[in-house]
């Protein structure tokens, strides 16, 4: 029963209701951070970390937190660990803090987060909640790395800052620009649900409509 | 029935104050830990980012770690300020004598998006130049943010001001370097940050002697 409710949002979280492309949310620093690999992955782990670590404490307080106050108390525990993120990164590795900027900070704005805490955290028990969270993450995080490596390797010739592409390769530079990241992601998308959500739908179209309703919140 | 339903409702709003004041406690007793922790580090970090700038761009080789770079720093770079304290320009000194080798000076300018601060290094004869790095820059990633590109950076070194650009790839002469496609009004904004304020920079550290 246990292990199949893992795997069951497991599968939620990386596949049928992914939250990037699925639920479209986390979009802004999706198309923010993906320009170069690097970052990518700080940003990634930065998030995994907040979504887990929230989901998790959520979770624990879920029986004491009053009704009324609930959204504060979830944005209190996110902001907190945002801030630990961001106060690690700037001690460690002072110069890819100093490139992400503002979008660190901007992961307490993150819908994946408050969403996951809404939907599932406050529902659910800690060891469950963890995992969900962290696998939320995940989910998030190979859609980024996918786009970033994309974007990287065609705007720059490299992958990791390592140039691999020959000289003959002429950069597009717009993959590095904004309007890059929205071409990726839509194609991401397009090849997504052309090519493998398709039969998923077929066979159970009732699959957990309720975080849907949470994405509603704006989509940042 | 009525005043139960009452003190029921206050008991209730007294713990939903009570319950965000020790959530709110512990999280920032946990943050302030952690904030006093790594304190030192993010300050030197900071203060770092300078230090690695000016001297990357006097030609020194810098260090890897922070501390060893921010002894190299200290050995080699005495900072001259003005009466409120702030750096006009660095002096490098000799790895021997102590005396100044070559300068370093903060330059600030217009860039297409907001202000590009930099530092420039020039020789004795503040006309050739010995390096550029760019502290704070907001210009378009993939064309004007190019300006941090190593190759963008490392063509300045032995160029002498007033300096010219040349389209992207093609060959440079003594005061020319390679502009950035499609970054025109940043390659701009380079140009008459290096020219226009070594020219001010070469009149306040002449002037003194």
């Amino acid at each position: 029963m246990n292990s199949y409710k893992f795997r069951q949002v497991f599968k939620e979280n990386i596949g049928i209701n992914n939250p990037v492309f699925v639920q479209i949310l986390g979009i802004c620093s999706t198309l923010a951070v993906t320009n170069v690999l690097r970052n990518t992955v700080v940003m990634c782990a930065g998030l995994v970390f907040v979504t887990g670590l929230s989901n998790l404490t959520v979770s624990a307080l879920r029986k004491y937190i009053p009704g009324r106050v609930r959204m504060m108390v979830e944005t209190l525990i996110i902001a907190a660990y945002v801030i630990i993120v961001d106060v690690v990164l700037k001690a460690y590795i002072p110069d890819i803090s100093r490139q992400l900027g503002p979008y660190v900070g901007l992961i307490i704005t993150n819908c994946i987060i408050m969403g996951r805490a809404e939907a599932f955290a406050l529902s659910n028990p800690p060891g469950l909640s963890l995992v969900d969270g962290l696998t939320s993450g995940l989910g998030y995080s190979y859609v980024l790395l996918i786009i970033a490596f994309l974007r990287e390797l065609l705007g720059t010739g490299s992958i990791w800052g390592v140039r691999v592409l020959g000289a003959w390769w002429t950069n597009w530079n717009i993959m590095i620009m904004a309007p890059g990241a929205f071409f990726m992601l839509a194609l991401f998308i397009w090849v997504v649900k052309g090519n493998f959500m398709k039969e998923k739908k077929a066979q159970g179209p009732a699959s957990t409509p309720a975080p849907q309703a949470v994405s509603t919140g704006g989509k940042s | 029935m009525n005043d139960n339903k009452k003190a029921n409702k206050l008991r209730r709003s007294l713990f939903t104050i009570f319950f965000m004041f020790a959530v709110t406690f512990v999280f920032i007793s946990v943050l302030s830990l952690i904030y006093v922790l790594t304190r030192d580090t993010i300050r030197l970090n900071e203060s770092l980012v300078v230090k690695r700038a000016v001297l990357y761009v006097a030609g020194l080789e810098v260090p890897q770690s922070g501390i060893e770079a921010d002894a190299l720093y200290r050995d080699r770079v005495r900072e001259v300020k003005d009466g409120q304290g702030v750096v006009l320009y660095y002096e490098i000194l000799n790895a021997k004598g102590g005396s100044v080798q070559s300068y370093v000076l903060p330059v600030l300018g217009a860039g297409l998006w907001g202000e590009i601060e930099a530092v420039v290094g020039v020789e004795k004869d503040l006309k050739t130049l010995t390096g550029i790095e760019f502290i704070k820059q907001n210009e378009t990633p993939g064309l004007g943010g190019r300006i941090t590109e190593s190759w963008f950076k490392e063509q300045f070194r032995g160029k002498r001001w007033p300096l010219q650009s040349v389209p992207e790839g093609e060959p440079t002469g003594d005061q020319e370097f390679q502009a950035i496609t499609g970054a025109t009004n940043t390659v701009n904004g380079v140009k008459g940050i290096l020219n226009d304020r070594l020219a001010k920079a070469e009149q306040a550290i002449k002037a003194p002697e």
